[in-house]
């Protein structure tokens, strides 16, 4: 039973780990600009199906490290022509736009690659688990949570230590005041978007390889970021982690005693959290950011 | 700064228009709108074409439309032509009645098809009984929609899910053990399929382990894999369908577990296979249809009238559902000279389908009693990679015919009421 839990609690913090990298995506664009970026998971589809494109010419590696800029360059497209002029309006606007935008996508998704699901093939030496009794610890997902511990830190660096993760830092407390001071909110924005959703395409290739790859992989994996966000609390990125591990395990743990609520225990705590703390878990209070 | 969730939750005349917004989406126009003469026939076909079940209700699409066509080609019903307008269900209960709703009442529809969600199909049962249309449900398997539920308009193309547990269990009992351990989509479908396969299980003096019940559209079925090794069985079988079953047993491959523990399942289908990495295409199924079967009359045609269709894949057994419901209302009318529903439902009480519809070796006839199709289980095993044609996924070792694998009507609970 100890050994159960303990398997389960470890498998948690797998599937925490893969939240944790759509949920930073997620954060990252709501602090800054104020949009809950629905189609993050239509976004994540468009990056795994890069992937399963280009895997013929340049492999999975080549596609791991190529499909998530295409997906970023996509992603900053559409926010210079669709999400840029809604900045400054009622949430409600970007929220709506890009409901629809996931639509779009998933059907666009299904128009070019077909509704029937693709197989993608990771390399054979990490498709196996490292060990018998570990079984559910396969090389893929061990090489998973490192992409994400990798990607995680990276993004630390990027936002403690350059001017740009300096900008987007101030600009989510107060982004009238760094325009003011003559920061470009524009490009600040654009490149903070771009950066979000590069987090959203390189989930999309990582599940695509654990998964199967389908247009509608990306809302099932959506509402968990969500979650993981306001649990954490909203504004803030360590909250985000915290959160995005503490809803993997909850449903590991779920998924062992009453499999059917595996999904709901998500909302279950999510419901604690808000009515114990309803900043969050790290949130602060009366602020967004 | 203003917390956007907080605002867009205080500010709730916007949200209530949003949501407004996004309620007329679902009942916006139909995805096939043809040329329509006043006098043409109309079939109405409801079915998931967005969601997880896109793939299977894409295909049982294709194969209706492919159906109209050989019919209008050879004069329509009643000399007159017919045409079909398909609505999407989105795999949702609300979406595909209101869909349902809007075919009968504003198009008008002759007859509907639909849907490949077992409890949109039953929901959309309930409408057309009460509107007495005739409705012919192509691809949702619950017991329940031929069973205690059944209606003098409904009929039915795919098998019972006790057709499919039926048509398995003494193979896998006898060849794999009978300690099983069932991964099962928690809604309709999964239940009564769950029951059947469990009852039989029982009967033959075997064990349950475990059922892990989970969500439709899971992602992640690591936590119930690692339950259902804990519990030891001699078999682990999938009821999931659809991405879940891609899912789930490419999970089960990377963890190793197929090499610890017999996988298999009752319905499997070659959207599913395809989707798979070769090296996850593994286990006893049954096929409800299958497209490879040498010296059958007319299968070839019907392949390769797909393949034209579909970008040169083959049709799945969605593909025959599609074709096999529309085609049953254009032989019932033709041969009744009518379109009066009552009249052509109970024209189709043990109605044989000719060679052409049936593709199979079997006879395969709506039954009296419940108006479930007695259709073949297509039984054997799926295939890392097909020997003459990259598409044949699956070897099939024996095709057991429908009256073999249905219970007897008196077991179904079906009592069928006609309108006085």
């Amino acid at each position: 039973m100890t050994q159960l839990l303990l398997f389960n609690v470890t498998n948690g913090l797998i599937i925490g780990a893969f939240y944790v990298l759509m949920a930073l995506g997620l954060s990252l664009i709501l602090n800054l600009s104020n949009v809950i970026n629905f189609a993050h998971g239509g976004f994540l589809v468009i990056g795994g199906y890069i992937a399963y494109t280009i895997t013929p010419y340049v492999g999975f590696w080549g596609a791991l490290l190529i499909a998530p800029p295409i997906t970023a360059l996509i992603g900053l497209a559409v926010e210079r022509t669709l999400i840029r002029p809604l900045y400054g309006r009622d949430p409600l606007y970007s929220l709506l736009l890009t409901f629809g935008l996931a639509f779009i996508i998933e059907d666009g998704t299904r128009f070019i690659w077909g509704a029937q699901g693709k197989p993608v093939t990771v390399p054979a030496f990490l498709a196996k688990p490292i060990s018998y009794d570990f079984f559910f610890i396969t090389g893929y997902r061990l090489f998973m949570v490192a992409t994400v511990v990798f990607a995680v830190a990276l993004l630390f660096v990027l936002l403690r230590y350059t001017r740009l993760g300096m900008r987007i830092r101030a600009g989510t407390l107060d982004l009238e005041t760094v325009s003011a001071l003559g920061i470009n909110v524009r490009i600040l924005r654009s490149l903070n978007f771009a950066v979000g959703i590069f987090l959203a395409g390189l989930s999309g290739v990582l599940a695509a390889g654990q998964l199967g790859l389908e247009p509608t992989m990306g809302t099932g994996l959506l509402m968990p970021s969500f979650i993981a966000i306001i649990v954490g609390g909203v504004g803030s990125l360590t909250g985000t982690l915290l959160g995005g591990l503490l809803i993997g395990v909850a449903s590991g743990l779920t998924a062992m005693y009453f499999p059917a609520a595996s999904e709901a225990i998500m909302y279950v705590l999510m419901a604690v959290v808000l009515l114990v703390r309803p900043r969050g878990l790290l949130g602060e209070e009366g602020m967004m950011t | 700064m203003k917390n956007p969730i907080v605002s867009l939750v205080s500010d709730r005349r916007a949200l209530l228009k949003g949501a407004a917004a996004i309620g007329a989406l679902q009942i916006a126009s139909p995805f096939v709108v043809p040329v329509r003469a006043a006098d043409n026939i109309k079939m109405g076909m409801v079915d998931p074409l967005t969601g997880v079940y896109a793939a299977p209700a894409g295909n049982e699409v294709m194969g209706a439309k492919l159906a109209v066509d050989q019919i209008n080609a050879k004069g329509g019903i009643l000399g007159r032509q017919v045409e079909l307008l398909v609505e999407d269900s989105a795999n949702d209960v609300g979406t595909g009645v209101q869909k349902a709703r809007k075919l009968i009442e504003r198009d008008n529809v002759n007859f509907i098809i639909g849907d490949v969600n077992s409890g949109i199909a039953a929901a959309i049962a309930q409408v057309t009984a009460e509107k007495k249309v005739l409705h012919v449900v192509s691809g949702g398997h619950t017991d329940t929609i031929t069973g205690k539920d059944c209606h003098w308009n409904v009929y039915r193309v795919c098998n019972t899910t006790r057709m499919e547990a039926n048509s398995v269990s003494d193979l896998l009992y006898n060849k794999y053990g009978k300690k099983w351990h069932f991964i099962t989509p928690d809604y309709a479908f999964g239940h009564t399929l769950y029951d059947a396969c469990a009852a039989n299980l029982k009967k033959r003096g075997g064990t349950v382990t475990g059922n892990e019940l989970t969500p439709l559209g899971t992602t992640d079925f690591s936590a119930y894999l690692i339950k259902a090794r804990a519990a030891q069985p001699d078999v682990l079988l999938l009821l999931v369908q659809g991405s879940d079953m891609i899912n789930c047993l490419k999970q089960i491959v990377q963890f190793g577990l197929d090499k610890q523990i017999h996988v298999a399942g009752t319905q499997q289908e070659l959207e599913s296979l395809a989707g798979l990495p070769p090296e996850a295409r593994i286990g006893i199924w049954m096929f409800e249809w299958y497209w490879k079967q040498p010296g059958v009359p007319h299968v070839a045609e019907f392949v390769a009238e797909i393949r034209k269709r579909n970008g040169g894949q083959v049709p799945t057994a969605r593909h025959w559902f599609g074709y096999t419901s529309a085609m049953t209302f254009a032989l019932v009318a033709n041969q009744q000279k009518s379109l009066d529903a009552i009249k052509l439902a109970q024209a189709l009480d043990d109605f044989e389908l000719p060679p052409d519809v049936k593709l199979q070796p079997n006879k395969v006839y709506y039954r009296k009693g419940d108006h479930q199709l007695m259709t073949s289980a297509f039984i054997g095993e799926a295939l890392n990679k097909g020997k003459d044609d990259p598409e044949d996924l699956f070897r099939v070792d024996s095709v057991v015919p429908g009256d073999k694998t249905a219970p007897p009507v008196a077991d179904t609970g079906c009592t069928i009421k006609w309108p006085a």
